[in-house]
């Protein structure tokens, strides 16, 4: 086998020239894919004002530095906050978890095949799940333990830190979605994904560098302003009344969405991004509970009106404050459950990683938390509503969002709703707790600035529209088949999937949509004489 | 032939105190945040890769572990190194299974060895015997392996580091200076207990063979070593599966993970990002909106 073209050390090398480029005979072919666009160079307007050299692409935005200063600055604190990665009580959260994937990695590379962006890149060296994780050992070997300092080279300690490998790797840590495949697959338990994210955490928390659309307009808008889509309170009672008009035009029916019900059972939040993107999706969540009984309200106290939590994903701290922030809503109206929308990572933030951060009177056992997913299947299989599958009669394939089916074992509600709702409902391959992520993972779906788009389009997501591609190969054809539905029960994946169907033409090639749980369900509402999904509109 | 005697017993008892010592240290390590991966082996919905999430009102219920299946699958990896055999494609399984078992029956021979001794079952020699040279075999082969496969495949060769080439060497040299020991010693295998004998009566046996000394002596320094390398990771691997991967403990009010969570989060902390207040604890962190306000 030849040598792989870059080595770990190249982290570090000077100049502006990327470690790799991207090429389009190099990424992996995707039968039935037909022309895609090219791939566009890197502008020079970016490479003259920012750092571009680990692959051409850029989601952060790091202004090179322009003084000695600011690069010993750069260093200084990267350094500073990997220690910190490391102290009990500053990193209390994930320290052990770290410590272990970092110190007994064996570097079998068994995880690498498992990598949907390694693999779609058509094996780039810098995607490899261990390349980040590797270098950021060797680092630490080299600035943090005697034995590197004594030993040196033999045991790895051989990564210098200038500033080019710091702001290389400030977007290398955004080149992992985080979808935690690899990790399932080592014969260690080792986290590459974890360390990824930890990196990233380094990142936010010691530097305040992240994707403008994670931190500065994610979480600090969220918490701010009251949702990250920028919506405040007086914008949600808008929201919800242009929904409940919408309702109205759709199914003919008027529908009162509950707000700040006091004593309901359920706060349902939904991905804020639903309200602009998809209002279809919360507005089918009211009709289903309307029709179902079930006693439920949204609010509108700034940030519990938007699940999303971006934290999750580069930052403990924000992630505590959101989610302590939801809870203490649901307190305040006395209701006994959150359940989050069709949102992945904000149901794992809040159902599963939170739960260690919500104690005493906000823990699990005071005020529950739960996926939608679950009450939705019971919706169906109790009867509460009736169902005519006839009205789904077309191709259907499920995408199974990582943060709720990996990283949660939330795996059967949605595929016993849709065998149940959708006569032609096949699955993807693999599938499940083994699928693969849509590419959107980690924030990528939200992250917009610069040529990032690109990378995500063709390297994250191309693996799942291979995929998607291949579950619906016999009906491809648009003038023999008029409409495929992908469902995708997760807001950021259906924006990535949006963006990439988009990005390869693939509603105008083959009619092939996308769209959420509910939709599907409330189309197949027996009580509804019209069709709920409009099958002409792609949005 | 007395330095390996009393090395012998300075190896078990460094091997024995640093397993106990690193072990706590991992052990009391803070409790981290939920951090499970599905398919989780102990979960009665394991088959499919499914949890108690999927389950309405899953707080008030009562959940549990299937403890044989965590064993099982556990097992599997340690015994078969399944992961490895399925999902590696640069074909180190053979190599990996081999040395593997090869250390494994390496302790094995040496504890039916020391039952023999100690309870006088010579009734199992020949099993003992075919232990040890299997052992030797196989761990050759193995880690032989292993070190050309890392040295003649490029994408291996680059993560490698010369302290991970001095492990696989330093294994395969306790497996072939016994294999030389035996091929040219036919009492091999009595001098190998005559050795075992003299450390359980701390009175060196007096064995000709050198390559029999160096190939104990050689394990000894292993047994000293092992607790400090990469190689610990035979017991690190019980944290990283069952304490990270396996670990979906919900949190209940008054729980032992609500009072162990709730003193961490009297921690303070020092990060320097503005939107992070340097020397609030956890608690009051959450309570500010944006660092910058303060």
């Amino acid at each position: 086998m030849p040598k792989p073209s870059v080595a770990i050390k190249d982290i570090s090398r000077p100049g502006d020239q990327p470690l790799v480029f991207m090429n389009m005979h190099e990424l992996m072919p995707v039968p039935n894919l037909g022309e895609e666009p090219p791939i566009e160079p890197t502008p020079q307007k970016f490479i003259d004002k920012y750092e571009m050299s680990l692959d051409g692409h850029c989601s952060i935005g790091i202004p090179k530095p322009k003084t000695k200063e600011e690069e010993d600055h750069l260093v200084r604190r990267f350094l500073s906050g990997l220690e910190k990665l490391f102290n009990s009580e500053e990193s209390w959260t994930f320290k052990q978890a770290l410590r272990l994937s970092f110190d007994y990695c064996v570097k079998c590379q068994t995880c690498s095949e498992a990598c949907h962006a390694y693999l779609a890149s058509g094996r780039q060296e810098i995607y490899r799940p261990t390349y980040r994780s590797e270098i950021l050992r060797r680092i630490w070997k080299k600035y943090f333990t005697p034995e590197g300092k004594l030993l040196g080279r033999f045991v790895g300690a051989d990564v210098d830190v200038n500033w080019q490998t710091v702001t290389r790797l400030a977007e290398l840590g955004h080149r992992c979605t985080l979808c935690r495949r690899c990790a399932q697959r080592c014969p260690m338990a080792v986290d590459n994904a974890l360390i990824a994210r930890e990196l990233r955490k380094l990142f936010s928390q010691e530097l305040g560098i992240a994707p403008l659309e994670i931190l500065e307009k994610g979480c600090v808008q969220h918490l701010r302003v009251g949702s990250s889509t920028g919506m405040n309170p007086p914008g949600l009672k808008d929201t919800v009344a242009f929904m409940e008009e919408d309702i109205g035009d759709r199914i003919g029916k008027k529908i009162k969405i509950p707000v700040d019900k006091k004593g309901a059972d359920i706060l349902l939040i939904h991905n804020a991004g639903e309200f602009l993107s998809w209002p279809e999706n919360p507005e089918a969540f009211a009709i289903l509970f309307e029709a179902a009984g079930i006693s439920w309200t949204l609010s509108s106290e700034p940030v519990a009106y938007d699940a999303v939590n971006y934290g999750l994903w580069n930052d403990d701290v924000e992630l505590a404050r959101v989610a302590a922030r939801h809870t203490l809503a649901a307190k305040k109206l006395g209701c006994k459950k959150v359940m989050i929308g069709e949102c992945g990572h904000a149901t794992k933030a809040y159902v599963v990683i939170a739960d260690r951060v919500l104690t005493g009177d906000l823990s699990s056992s005071e005020i529950q938390r739960e996926s939608c997913l679950p009450l939705l299947w019971e919706i169906i299989r109790s009867g509460a509503i009736k169902f005519d599958p006839s009205r789904n009669n077309f191709p259907v394939t499920l995408h199974d969002p990582c943060n709720m089916v990996r990283a949660m074992g939330i795996v059967k509600p949605q595929r016993l709703a849709l065998k149940a709702i959708a006569p032609q409902f096949r699955e993807m391959t693999p599938n499940g707790v083994y699928n693969y992520c849509c590419g959107g993972g980690s924030g990528y779906a939200i992250i917009q600035s610069f040529n990032f788009p690109q990378w995500r389009n063709k390297v994250g997501a191309r693996m799942k529209m291979h995929q998607t591609l291949q579950a619906f190969k016999n009906e491809l054809d648009p003038n023999k088949v008029p409409f495929k539905y992908l469902c995708a029960p997760c807001s950021n994946c259906k924006g990535t999937i949006r963006d990439s169907i988009t990005h390869y033409g693939l509603w105008d090639k083959y009619n092939l949509n996308y769209g959420g749980l509910v939709e599907l369900m409330v189309n197949a509402m027996v009580d509804i004489d019209r069709p709920f999904i409009e099958y002409e509109d792609f949005h | 032939m007395g330095i390996p005697v009393y090395l012998a017993w300075l190896s078990v008892v460094v091997f024995l105190v640093m397993i106990v010592y690193r072990f706590s240290k991992f052990n009391s390590m803070p409790l981290h945040l939920r951090w499970e991966l599905y398919p989780l082996p102990l979960e009665p919905k394991h088959h499919y890769g499914g949890s108690y999430m999927e389950e309405l009102d899953y707080v008030p219920k009562p959940r549990h572990h299937i403890r044989i299946n965590g064993i099982l699958d556990m097992a599997s990896e340690v015994f078969l190194l399944k992961k490895v055999k399925e999902y590696n494609i640069y074909g180190m399984w053979p190599f990996s299974f081999s040395m593997h078992w090869g250390i494994y029956l390496l302790f094995v021979w040496i504890a039916l060895m020391l039952v023999e001794k100690i309870f006088g079952f010579d009734a199992i020699v020949p099993v003992t015997n075919i232990c040890g040279g299997v052992a030797l075999i196989v761990g050759a082969f193995g880690s032989l392996g292993l070190l050309l496969k890392r040295i003649s495949n490029s994408e291996l060769a680059s993560y490698t580091l010369p302290v991970d080439y001095f492990n696989l060497l330093f294994m395969l040299s306790i497996f072939t200076t016994g294999i030389i020991a035996w091929i040219t010693d036919p009492y091999f295998f009595d001098k190998a207990r005559a050795f075992i004998a003299g450390v359980l009566s701390f009175q060196p046996a007096q064995v000709s063979s050198s390559w029999l000394v160096a190939h104990f002596t050689l394990f000894e320094l292993f047994l000293i070593y092992m607790p400090f390398s990469k190689m610990f990771h035979y017991i690190a691997k019980y944290f990283t599966i069952d304490k990270v991967f396996w670990d979906d403990i919900l949190n209940l009010k008054g729980s032992s993970v609500d009072k162990k969570i709730t003193s961490q989060l009297s921690g303070k902390l020092t990060w320097s990002a503005p939107h992070i207040v340097n020397g609030k604890n956890w608690v009051e962190q959450v309570g500010i909106i944006d660092g910058r306000d303060v």
